[in-house]
């Protein structure tokens, strides 16, 4: 019992601050409050990869799970950034894109967050699982879906994107990141008519996104995921009833290509980037995702070339 | 009613404006920070009352029903009663959250009916009876006073320049 109490004196108050926070953000930038931040701090790049003086042959968005709260990658999703642009130096890849900020404004730059996550690191976390739910809510995801496509559409055209070249954007996104990036593809169809790869990992979404305008999507899936199992049995456009829920209208016109990753799990040391887990075949996790991802793009550079010039 | 429980009501009451008067902010763009704050400050007041009609209705409703004065003196809020409505806020997200948030009222309708029904003396289910229509009454009079602040407060978003 009193653990319970402790739980809901602690925990209580938290959700209810956080609950609130969240949708604070997408309030003060849809009254205009306060404008996005659109410039990286000083020494970070736009981009990292392929020469920004030709062409890349694709743009790859990494959108980061719930502890994304910098600029910078974040530990894990550093290891995935570099492992893709080991294997795949013609991509350009931008890491900065903050998944869980409308107002692009990174969580560990603000005054208090930065106090607060030397005492409770948890409501960092806490903070960005809430803006998942905002941005999966049906009255605040349109604006949520609109401040992230403008800002990856920013971040694109500021690492060297020019719209209506042609070149296909990838968003490469794990976790709560999939909710994101599915719900940026309309925003980003029309900032930069660009085509679209989706690639999540143990994606966490509300399947509730059209995804009419992607080229593909590729759903990389683990048995041991328990965290994307929750938010397929949660959400229910995610539910084969809901049929017209974008997800399935995707899934039933053979957009979603499944990927199994057994036995990988969400996190720990048995993840999807986990460098110490080992396949039958001698590989990391780390790099049998990596390996995919950039076999994925490749795969849709080549047919996406094969279908003729670019306008 | 003790300083405690106006106090709860209120927060309660600003709990559940906040939840709703988001929603309709986050779709204006230029609504000015000061309207947003006198929007929510009105509405926790008109939400706050609200609550605390709640038992009264529910109490005048019975009284209706049993043609005479009740034996007891009245259902008031108790801090334990009024508490969970303070996460009204939170819990307003829709699919996962409409449900919890009815299920919220539905919980804290439950606890005021024992009350209700030890102080009127009428069948549990009687009384649950009396506080749901009070709650039903008194939800859709509190929709209608939303729908014409929506109404007016857009309107005058369009006349601003």
């Amino acid at each position: 019992m009193n653990d319970f109490l402790l739980w809901a004196v602690a925990l209580g108050p938290a959700l209810l601050a956080e609950g609130l926070l969240a949708r604070y953000e997408v309030l003060a930038y849809g009254a205009g409050w306060r404008a996005p931040v659109t410039e990286l701090p000083e020494g970070v790049p736009y981009a990292r990869g392929a020469d920004p003086d030709r062409p890349p042959d694709a743009y790859l968005v990494y959108l980061d799970g719930i502890g994304k709260r910098r600029v910078r990658d974040s530990r894990d999703g550093g290891q995935l950034v570099r492992a893709v642009l080991a294997g795949a130096p013609e991509l350009r890849v931008l890491g900065q894109v903050q998944p869980y900020s409308p107002l692009a404004d990174p969580l560990a730059d603000r005054p208090v967050w930065s106090w607060l996550r030397r005492r409770v690191g948890l409501v960092l976390f806490l903070h960005n699982v809430m803006q998942i739910f905002v941005a999966a809510d049906r009255r605040y995801r349109p604006l949520y879906n609109r401040a992230v496509g403008s800002q990856i559409a920013t971040q694109l055209r500021l690492a060297g994107y020019r719209p209506g070249s042609g070149i296909p954007v990838v968003l490469l996104s794990y976790s709560g990141g999939a909710q994101v990036a599915t719900g940026a593809v309309d925003e980003l169809c029309k900032r930069l008519g660009c085509p679209l790869l989706l690639i999540m990992f143990g994606g966490f979404h509300n399947g509730a996104n059209d995804l009419t305008r992607a080229d593909h999507v590729h759903r990389l899936t683990g048995s041991g995921d328990r965290i994307e199992r929750v938010g397929t049995w949660m959400f229910p456009q995610r539910w084969p009833l809901f049929r017209g829920s974008g997800w399935n209208r995707a899934a039933r016109g053979g957009k979603v290509t499944v990927h199994r990753f057994d036995p990988a799990t969400h996190v720990g040391p048995r993840s999807y980037i986990s460098r110490s887990a080992l396949l039958p075949d001698g590989r990391t996790h780390l790099a049998r995702t990596a390996d995919t991802v950039v076999e994925l793009i490749r795969d849709h550079c080549r047919s996406d070339a094969g279908e003729g010039p670019r306008p | 009613m003790t300083p405690g429980v106006v106090a709860l009501l209120m927060l309660a009451g600003l709990s559940e404006a906040l939840g709703r008067a988001t929603p309709v902010a986050v779709r204006r763009r230029g609504v000015p920070r000061s309207r947003m704050l006198r929007l929510v400050l009105a509405g926790a007041v008109v939400e706050g009352t609200v609550f605390a009609l709640w038992p009264l209705t529910a109490w005048t409703l019975a009284e209706l029903l049993l043609g005479s004065p009740p034996p007891g003196d009245g259902v008031e809020w108790t801090p334990g009663l009024v508490a969970p409505l303070v996460l009204s806020a939170v819990l307003a997200f829709p699919l996962l959250g409409s449900l919890l948030h009815l299920l919220l009222f539905v919980g804290v309708g439950a606890g005021l009916t024992g009350p209700l029904s030890a102080a009127s003396g009428l069948g549990w289910w009687t009384a649950a009876g009396c506080v749901s229509v009070a709650g039903v009454v008194l939800g859709v009079a509190v929709e209608g006073v939303r729908r014409l602040v929506v109404r007016m407060s857009a309107a005058d978003t369009a006349e601003a320049p």
